[in-house]
């Protein structure tokens, strides 16, 4: 049975900086991810990266901003720490090789982003997740560590209240295997397939914070779902804030720059729940466009010029010719929300400790919680940066001192006997269309407008497909590159997080960020300014609450 | 009104090494509208039809470069070729797996030898002793060094590229066009101290292994165009060395033996390139070729339009490249 001392499941950039950081403590250190890091999902990041190093800017005002967008439900003091991290990291990952844009001084370029009071975001045109994702690959690359690629988790194994590693399935092996670990870090992504319009990719599908459920941790805030305002009608591919940071205006079908009635001082660089909010009333209130796929409103980019669009949003120019067959240049693009982010998910310290010695957890798949109820443009790749160096760190020091792994053969037999029984079965539902009911349920009774009724049969539906998904059935019967398989595990990991998910949306009776309910509109925060933690029990999620860290800033009404 | 649907007739290559003894082609046929992808097709088929196909996807926006696959023989992402040119021009769609990499199952490949390949050519920046990075701040780097780096920090490693390139097939040291485009990122990465040693090394490993059939970039999904910044590390690499190889004294000898005549000399270009042992060891071979034929070893005339030749000549000679 292989054994490391740190083995890092997520190969994006939470991972691979959380496997730099236990490399050069000295430890030896795995790599496992279902797919090869450089096809991890923080590649797909376009927009760019907040740090506060221009000479107008100051960390403080970057805290301010994020307190602010969080809704007052991020920790003060994770954000101080997040926040002075900002410059330094910007500054190593540009040691390590990035190529950001420049300005003519020979500086980091930097565009305005929704929320902040200053041009913030450095950026790489608009691809700047692969820019960052290139450059640590190639700085991780020199080092010595074990890569397991292409593996799928399917359980972190916990005995005597402490992890001894994983249970995974090696896709080109075709079989289930078992690393045993003193620390493991989770770096897995978001589920933002629980939803069935995402810009997230396929793979994004909650594995780690499935699994961290599972064995015990504390999963936090996970009912805070970020929408973002403007994706790809039909095939919800992201089209990046940095394309309104860049002077870009939304339109509604008669011309009006609709976005002055809801955020009268900054319009379109608003924070995203609150622009997503806007899209949605003015195709809801008859004022937007509506074609084959749906309503949708109009981003507009002409005024901008050839050149600029081309050099600074090459990656989204493309998209929009190929996958919408709209040329930006000459056309608006038509756009309308779609699931994007959780501000929710493993809840950990800010060293990536979670309720469960010896397992970690950084980036999307964590929650520390910085980003509150709603995340601000250009922080969620700082974070995985951030906190994943935090965690390779808390992870290294976690195994100098632990004992020795148990893991056993019994350990093994006991993860797989239900997902081997899949395979076995006569008959049963194939994965896929309990996958597919679950995200038209999650989008319909979990979307950016929530209510009591709403939820509670999202949750019936839910419920249901768990029971369902007890008879699923796997009818490929080869072992290697099972696909039919991971869309089981997958699928599996979902439903147990869309229930969460639920369960949390459907107890806080407030609005607040991303989290908006039509029959509880307004903000409590006598009740609500505080943090959901769900736990697995036989009966479901188990919902308890913490406080949120208040340092400097007493929450205020929210106003762009 | 939504659009209208077609009818995608499907043919994929169907595969597992080990368990079927050969590989066959499986028809599927689902309804699309033609502007949707073929990875979307795919996906319908997986979903609908047989979940035991097997494929590499993630992202479906072709930025992490898992679903690149040969569509009617082509090496391309499948998330961004739609159906409906494909089936007007072919009449059906063929799915196969890339190329130059061994089949793991179905339109899988086994890419160890892609990602070696790239790590052959030391992929991380190499500190450089005279220009330290500044402490505590970043590098300072111009508009114009950054436009140096042309399109290549899009490579999404896909390997289309590599899969199209026959000298890849041919020869193990070839890198492959998608680590030489990485190469030359870091060759003019101002913050490289590796410069120098980088084109020393690669002009005497695999550079002029490239066939300069552009097809990589051809099938570039990324506009990286690896063919040409291939050629301009054998410019870079012939500048900082001179040429030291077979493939470079051939490229400086033609352009020199086309100079007086603007027609080659064989014999002259022959031994260019392979130095005069060389030329001594192909001797035999040269003599029965001017027995059938004896103009080879004449000087040739010079064309019509001469003058015109040494004009461009003397332009690039000072330097001129319009």
């Amino acid at each position: 049975m292989p054994s490391h001392e740190v083995v890092v499941v997520g190969a994006g950039l939470a991972g691979q900086r959380a496997a730099l950081a236990a490399v050069e403590a000295g430890r030896d250190v795995a790599l496992v991810s279902k797919l090869h890091p450089l096809r991890s999902h923080s590649g797909a990041a376009q927009g760019g990266i907040n740090a506060a190093v221009g000479a107008e800017d100051s960390v403080d005002a970057h805290i301010f901003d994020t307190v602010k967008g969080s809704d007052y439900l991020g920790d003060q003091d994770a954000i101080e720490f997040f926040c002075r991290e900002a410059g330094p990291t910007v500054v190593e990952m540009e040691h390590f090789g990035t190529i950001f844009s420049r300005s003519e001084d020979g500086a980091l370029a930097r565009r305005p982003f929704g929320g902040a009071h200053f041009p913030r975001t450095v950026y790489a045109a608009d691809r700047t997740g692969l820019a960052l994702l290139q450059a640590l690959w190639e700085r991780l690359g020199s080092e010595r560590f074990t890569l397991y690629d292409e593996w799928d988790l399917t359980r972190v194994v916990v005995r005597e209240g402490a992890v001894q590693g994983i249970v995974a399935f090696d896709r080109k092996g075709g079989e289930f295997a078992e690393i045993a670990a003193k620390s493991v870090v989770l770096a897995t992504g978001p589920a933002g397939r629980i939803y069935a319009k995402t810009t997230n990719a396929h793979s994004c599908t909650g594995d780690g914070i499935a699994a961290a459920y599972d064995a015990g941790a504390a999963l936090k805030d996970l009912e805070f779902v970020q929408f973002h305002p403007t994706a790809l009608l039909e095939s919800s591919i992201l089209i990046t804030e940095g394309a309104r940071g860049e002077g870009g205006l939304l339109k509604n079908r008669s011309g009006e720059r609709f976005m002055s009635r809801y955020a009268p001082h900054v319009l379109e660089l608003a924070s995203r729940d609150v622009v997503s909010r806007a899209i949605v009333t003015e195709v809801a209130e008859g004022r937007g466009f509506s074609g084959p796929y749906g309503g949708y409103v109009n981003l507009e980019l002409m005024h901008l010029g050839e050149e600029r669009i081309e050099s600074r949003l090459t990656e989204i120019c493309d998209y929009a010719r190929r996958f919408a067959g709209i040329d930006p240049v000459k056309e608006p693009i038509p756009v309308y929300p779609a699931q994007h982010y959780m501000m929710g998910g493993i809840g950990t310290d800010i060293h990536g400790a979670t309720s469960v010695p010896g397992l970690f957890a950084a980036g999307e798949a964590a929650c520390v919680s910085i980003h509150g109820a709603n995340r601000l443009g250009g922080n969620s790749l700082l974070e995985t940066l951030v906190f994943g160096k935090q965690a390779g760190l808390a992870a290294a020091a976690h195994a100098e001192r632990a004992s020795a792994p148990s893991l056993r053969a019994s350990d093994l037999e006991e993860a797989t006997a239900p997902l081997r029984a899949w395979s076995s079965r006569k008959d049963g539902e194939d994965p896929s269309l309990l996958r597919a009911e679950m995200q038209q349920a999650m989008a319909v009774h979990a979307g950016i407008y929530r209510n009591e009724a709403d939820m509670l049969e999202g949750l019936r539906k839910v419920r249901a497909l768990k029971q369902r998904f007890e008879n699923v059935r796997v009818v490929d019967q080869s072992g290697v590159y099972n696909l039919n398989l991971t869309d089981a595990l997958e699928t599996g990991h979902m439903l147990e997080l869309a229930e969460v998910i639920l369960v949390g949306a459907y107890a806080r009776t407030e609005s607040r960020g991303a989290h908006a309910r039509t029959d509880y509109p307004k903000r409590d925060d006598a009740r609500w300014m505080r943090h959901t933690i769900a736990e697995r029990s036989p009966d479901g999620p188990k919902l308890s609450y913490t406080p949120v860290a208040v340092t400097s800033y007493q929450p205020t009404e929210r106003v762009y | 009104m939504a659009e209208a649907t077609v009818s995608v007739p499907l043919e994929v290559y169907r595969f597992q090494p080990g368990r079927d003894r050969v590989p066959r082609y499986q028809r599927y046929t689902v309804e699309l509208t033609p502007h949707t992808p073929v990875l979307s097709a795919l996906l319908r088929v997986r979903a609908e039809i047989d979940p035991t196909l097997s494929l590499r996807y993630s992202c479906r926006s072709a930025i992490c470069g898992s679903c690149a696959m040969q569509i009617n023989s082509k090496s391309r992402l499948a998330c961004e070729t739609p159906v409906g040119p494909e089936i007007e021009r072919h009449g059906r769609i063929v799915v196969e797996p890339m190329a130059n990499q061994p089949v793991v199952r179905d339109l899988v490949v086994n890419q160890k030898p892609f990602w070696d390949r790239y790590e052959s050519i030391e992929p991380h920046l190499k500190p450089d002793p005279d220009h330290p990075m500044p402490v505590g701040r970043p590098t300072s780097m111009s508009p114009q060094e950054v436009e140096r780096f042309h399109d290549t920090p899009r490579c999404i490693a896909c390997a289309s590229c590599y899969s199209a390139c026959p000298a890849v097939g041919a020869d193990p040291e070839f890198p492959g066009p998608m680590a030489l485009a990485k190469l030359y990122r870091f060759v003019v990465d101002p913050r490289d101290g590796g410069h120098q040693d980088r084109l020393v090394r690669i002009q005497a490993s695999g550079l002029w292994l490239c066939l300069r059939c552009h097809l990589c970039t051809d099938s570039c999904p990324k506009n990286v165009r690896p063919s040409e910044r291939i050629r301009d590390l054998k410019e870079m690499a012939i500048a900082v060395q001179g040429a030291t190889e077979a493939g470079s004294r051939h490229a400086v000898g033609f352009k020199e033996n086309l100079k007086g005549a603007g027609l080659l000399n064989e014999m002259r270009l022959a031994r260019a390139t392979l130095g005069l042992g060389g030329f001594a060891g192909q001797l035999g071979q040269g003599i029965r070729l001017w027995r059938k034929k004896p103009e080879v070893a004449r000087r040739p005339h010079p064309i019509e339009g001469m003058a015109e030749l040494d004009q461009i000549y003397a332009a690039l000679d000072k330097g001129d490249e319009k």
